[in-house]
């Protein structure tokens, strides 16, 4: 590594490169941590692959700050272990766990500048592992060029915007060479354009950087898009853990499908491991031959309107119509039920003049998930 | 640029009270602050330069402003010291009889003075409590300028501690944990991270305890023994100069007093208001 030629575009990158140890691997095993009678983390393992990109998301109170602090070794646990590439990292001060911590609110010195903010690392490391004065400097640029950032050295935290006060924080943390990354909430600070254009920007900077990163997120689109794997949780506990396509595709339980969104939710009755849902039959997860009482999911683009000389599903009122984007939303109200069922067709239906409020029609579900319920 | 007359009056706002609350304050500032202040300075005037600076470089005088000052400043430094430990206790513990500790902060506020002096006096006397420890080991506290010091750390301590105390209550904890995952040790992180973000408030308690002991009397006058040359402070000898209706020399004290005061007070400031325009941090 020692005569690297270095393009300057790339030069940042490789700098990454250059201080790269392998990826550090994750394992938790049956943590355990509650506040008096309150659980905020039941019995969770996970394992966290070597350089993947895991998101932890789940509603707030479902412990998934808990458990992302944990790892960080600010929260302390009660029970279980966690180890990185199976060295117990619980009983390693926070000093020796090396890990990047982006805070949501970013934390940033408010009385240091980005500079020194960035530097701070390095400068508080013991005289005979600090890199000189020099050779600080030096890398603190390359991080700021990184987070794309150079030029706003001198520059203190409120004199910045909020997207540049996260970069600045990111950087802050990679200063340290921290064998995993971990981020709360990364995006929930900003507003909606700049989260979108940080996703993706975040995404790159996963790539370039090679590390293990996990970050906490109650916004189901951010995690299913930018994640590797994606670990639910709910109440302390791991609901479910997938990439995101198993997530979407076969959520585990009424939970996922619920914190997913946009489903509708039927309380059905099964007869032999299959249940009616707005007039056709579907099969129950798992279980084969259940009879009982199940709820039945069924997402706004999996219902058709159907028109009514077929006389197909079950009768309909349209109540509303929202015309914007590739699909058309509308509201309908089907008759024994209380909320409303939203359900997503193309535009051309929309268009041909088929949809007006109040009108009657036909909907059936072209696909459905059930699940037995206890 | 704005104008003078732009930059003196706020732009119009949708809530009035600029008018009213300007107008007022500057009528109150007047009478209780600005025209007796302004009564020290035409009195002084009316001695004329010379007898002025005569009066003012009296080797008595200069002794005892320099320990006036002197001693102010040294005890409102061991406040700051001490009272950012009280207040950093009494934000981060808890602890049996923690609401009495907190109460007593305030008692040098409240009481007498002059009963804080005649305390400090019966305890560091040579005959006292702690005096007759003291005393055989050289350190003599009462009738010396350390007892002055005692005293005025006594006065002093709770405007430290309570200009301390809300800001550190304030202060994020977030930010002490980043400071730990980035690799700074607990005392790396309180000289780096926690101070420089109570710098400002440990000023203006600094300032406020430098302020109070500078103009201190009542506890003082029992401890000092009042020694000129030694242990005699300015507002006595301003005193001891009325006694003799000596009003000239009085009034020439008062005002070198004032300035100096002034001066140092407005240096503070004007070093806080420096500090929150360099990091845009608005106090």
């Amino acid at each position: 590594m020692v005569n690297l030629p270095r393009a300057a575009a790339t030069s940042a990158a490789r700098e990454i490169e250059r201080h790269r140890h392998a990826p550090v691997r994750i394992d938790i095993e049956e943590l355990g941590k509650s506040y008096g009678n309150f659980a905020a983390l039941e019995n969770v393992s996970l394992t966290v692959k070597p350089g993947e990109l895991l998101a932890l998301l789940g509603p707030s109170g479902s412990g998934k700050t808990t458990l992302l602090r944990a790892i960080a070794g600010l929260t302390a646990t009660e029970q279980g272990t966690i180890r990185f590439d199976g060295e117990d990292a619980t009983v390693l001060s926070l000093r020796d766990r090396r890990v990047g911590f982006v805070f949501q609110q970013y934390a940033l010195f408010r009385h240091m500048t980005v500079f020194d903010n960035v530097a701070f690392g390095l400068r508080v490391r013991p005289r005979e592992e600090r890199p000189r004065a020099g050779e600080i400097a030096r890398r603190v640029r390359r991080l700021l060029e990184l987070v794309q950032l150079d030029g706003l050295e001198k520059r203190f935290p409120s004199q910045i915007s909020g997207g540049q006060r996260q970069r600045v924080a990111l950087a802050r943390a990679l200063a340290i060479e921290p064998r995993v990354l971990l981020l709360d909430e990364p995006f929930g600070a900003l507003d909606a354009k700049v989260r979108k254009e940080l996703r993706s920007w975040l995404r790159e900077l996963h790539t370039e950087t090679g590390l293990t990163t996990v970050f906490v997120t109650h916004d189901q689109e951010e995690a299913l898009e930018l994640a590797d794997r994606v670990v639910i949780m709910r109440a302390g506990q791991v609901e479910q853990v997938g990439t995101p396509s198993e997530i979407y595709d076969e959520p585990a339980t009424p939970f996922v499908c619920e914190f997913l969104g946009g489903v509708a939710r039927f309380e059905v009755t099964a007869k032999d491991g299959e249940a009616d849902v707005l007039g056709s039959a579907f099969p129950l997860e798992g279980d084969s031959d259940y009879c009982g009482p199940a709820l039945a999911y069924v997402r706004a683009h999996e219902l058709e309107i159907v028109a009514r000389e077929r006389a197909e599903g079950v009768p309909a009122v349209i109540r509303a119509v929202r015309p914007f984007g590739p699909t058309v939303t509308v509201e309908l109200s089907v008759e024994g039920r209380q909320s409303r069922i939203e359900a997503e067709v193309p535009r051309e239906l929309y268009s041909s003049g088929e949809l007006g409020i109040g009108q009657g029609v036909f909907i059936r579900a072209t696909a459905a998930r059930i699940y037995a319920a206890n | 640029m704005n104008s003078l007359a732009t930059s003196l009056r706020p732009a119009p706002s949708v809530l009035p009270g600029w008018g009213i609350t300007m107008g007022l304050t500057l009528t109150w500032l007047s009478l209780i602050i600005l025209i007796p202040l302004a009564g020290v300075f035409i009195k002084s005037a009316g001695l004329g330069w010379d007898e002025f600076w005569r009066l003012a470089l009296d080797p008595r005088t200069v002794a005892a402003l320099k320990l006036s000052f002197g001693a102010a400043l040294i005890a409102a430094g061991v406040n700051v010291v001490f009272g950012f430990l009280a207040a950093w206790v009494l934000v981060r513990y808890e602890f049996p009889g923690k609401r009495l500790f907190d109460a007593a902060i305030d008692l040098p506020f409240a009481l007498p003075t002059a009963v804080a002096g005649l305390a400090f006096t019966a305890l560091y006397a040579p005959n006292g409590w702690l005096g007759s420890w003291l005393v055989p080991l050289g350190i003599k506290v009462a009738y010396t300028p350390l007892g002055i010091v005692v005293a005025l750390i006594f006065i002093g301590l709770p405007f430290v501690v309570r200009s301390v105390q809300p800001v550190l209550a304030d202060f994020d904890r977030e930010l002490e944990e980043a400071s730990a995952t980035l690799g700074a040790t607990r005392l790396q992180t309180v000289v780096k991270v926690i101070l420089p973000a109570l710098l400002p408030s440990l000023l203006t308690g600094f300032a406020l305890a430098f302020a109070r002991g500078v103009g201190e009397y009542g506890s003082i006058i029992f401890i000092a023994g009042n020694i000129p040359y030694v242990s005699e402070i300015a507002p006595l000898l301003i005193v001891i100069r009325l006694e003799e209706f000596n009003y000239a020399g009085a009034t020439s004290i008062a005002a070198i007093m004032l300035v100096i005061s002034f001066a140092l007070l407005l240096l503070i400031n004007l070093l806080q208001a420096w500090n929150r325009r360099r990091t845009g941090i608005q106090a």
